[in-house]
Parts: structure tokens; C-alpha cells; sequence
């Protein structure tokens, strides 16, 4: 009786840890467990808009550079009107992402929460067998996929 | 008349500027299809055409770079293989 008492106490205790680190560290390579599927779409929204934004600020520069390394008029004049364009779209993705919450320019306490909760989800992520091995599906075509 | 032949260096950069534009189109395409915000979906669709846009016309100024040569529609041999 007190054995039978003492390993049921014992499987609790044991599952109540496993629920806690479950909670605790989301360190969990199944990518088919909920517990993973947890804020998916903010934190995939979030990545892209960074991405998106990297983009943007990346091709504000090099148009800036390609600027001063021309003389022809004519690009010149294209480029410019691209920079201005870029410089605008730069801005919207900025103010699209304060908006949703997704960058915090002006609380950095907060961007660094996310700038790390980012990265360790991003790890996770990495740390992950999602494709299979083999992944050359040229076989799945008719004839090379590069002939006419 | 001879046409206006663009410097060494402004065609470099200008490799560079369309390969780059080229990307973003693919990647915002791309990513429309992964997003579940529609608001950060549309901005997207707005670089879509804004970069389809840009990279016609830097393609209409390449094609004055002194190092051009004629192209066909598509990839006529395969690269590798």
C-alpha cells in the first residue's frame, strides 16, 4: 500500500517536471508537438517583416552607392527616383512593424527581448530534421528541367 | 548614330543593383505565401510591383553595358550536366 502510494507520488512529481520544462524551455525538437505551434504566426510574421525591412535598408545603400559611381544621366536619373522609392518603402515597413509591435526603435528593453527570443526560436528551428534527405526531385520531371 | 555605351563601372554596379532587385522580387513573392498578417502581405505585394517596375527599367539601361550580348528566352543548355 505505502509502496504502491509512493511510486504514484513519484509519476506525478515526474510528469509535473516534464510539463514545467515543457513550459520553461520550448526546448523541443518535434516539430509536430502543439507546443511548438505556440505563437507561430507572430514569430513568423515578425521574421519576415525583418527580413523585409533588411531588404529594404540593403537597398537603399546599394542604390546610394551605384548612385555615386555613375555619370551617365539617364541612370542617374533612374536611380535616384529608385532611392527616393526605396527610402519610402523603407519607411512604411518601419512604421508597419511599431505598429504590430514586431520593433520597439525607441523601448531597446524590449527590442532585445524579442532580438533574443528570435534567435533562440530561430536555433530551435535550425536544430530541427524537417526535410528529408534526399531532396532531388529532378526525377519528378519529364525530361531535364533546364532543355527547351 | 552610335549609342551611348555606359562606363565599366556603373555597369558593374548596375550587375549588382539587378541582381539584388531580382531577389527581392522572388523573395516577396515568395513570402506572400507564407505570411498570415494581411496588412505586412499587401506591403509586400506593393514591393512586387514596385521592384518589377525598377528592375525593367535598370534592364533597359543595361543593356547599353559595353560587356552586352544577345540572350535567348530561356536556358538552352543546362549549366551542370
Amino acid at each position: 500500500m505505502n509502496a504502491h502510494l509512493l511510486k504514484l507520488l513519484s509519476q506525478k512529481v515526474a510528469l509535473h517536471q516534464f510539463s514545467i520544462e515543457r513550459k520553461v524551455s520550448h526546448l523541443n525538437h518535434d516539430y509536430l508537438d502543439p507546443i511548438n505551434a505556440l505563437n507561430v504566426p507572430e514569430m513568423a510574421d515578425m521574421t519576415f517583416a525583418m527580413d523585409f525591412l533588411m531588404r529594404a535598408k540593403e537597398g537603399v545603400r546599394n542604390t546610394a552607392i551605384a548612385l555615386t559611381e555613375s555619370a551617365s544621366p539617364d541612370l542617374r536619373a533612374l536611380l535616384r527616383k529608385q532611392l527616393m522609392q526605396g527610402i519610402a518603402m523603407h519607411q512604411e515597413i518601419t512604421e508597419l512593424m511599431i505598429k504590430k509591435k514586431w520593433f520597439h526603435p525607441y523601448e531597446l528593453r524590449e527590442q532585445y527581448k524579442l532580438d533574443q527570443l528570435s534567435a533562440n526560436n530561430t536555433i530551435m528551428i535550425g536544430n530541427m530534421k524537417l526535410f528529408p534527405g534526399e531532396t532531388n526531385r529532378k526525377g519528378m520531371f519529364d525530361r531535364t528541367p533546364d532543355s527547351l | 548614330m552610335d549609342i551611348q555605351r555606359l562606363a565599366p563601372h556603373e555597369s558593374v554596379d548596375l550587375h549588382e543593383i539587378i541582381n539584388f532587385k531580382t531577389l527581392c522580387v522572388a523573395k516577396s513573392k515568395l513570402m506572400q505565401g507564407l505570411v498570415f498578417d494581411q496588412d505586412l502581405k499587401a506591403l509586400m505585394q506593393k514591393d512586387v510591383q514596385q521592384s518589377i517596375q525598377d528592375l525593367t527599367e535598370l534592364q533597359a539601361i543595361y543593356e547599353r553595358a559595353p560587356f552586352e550580348a544577345p540572350f535567348p528566352e530561356s536556358r538552352p543548355t543546362p549549366i551542370l550536366n
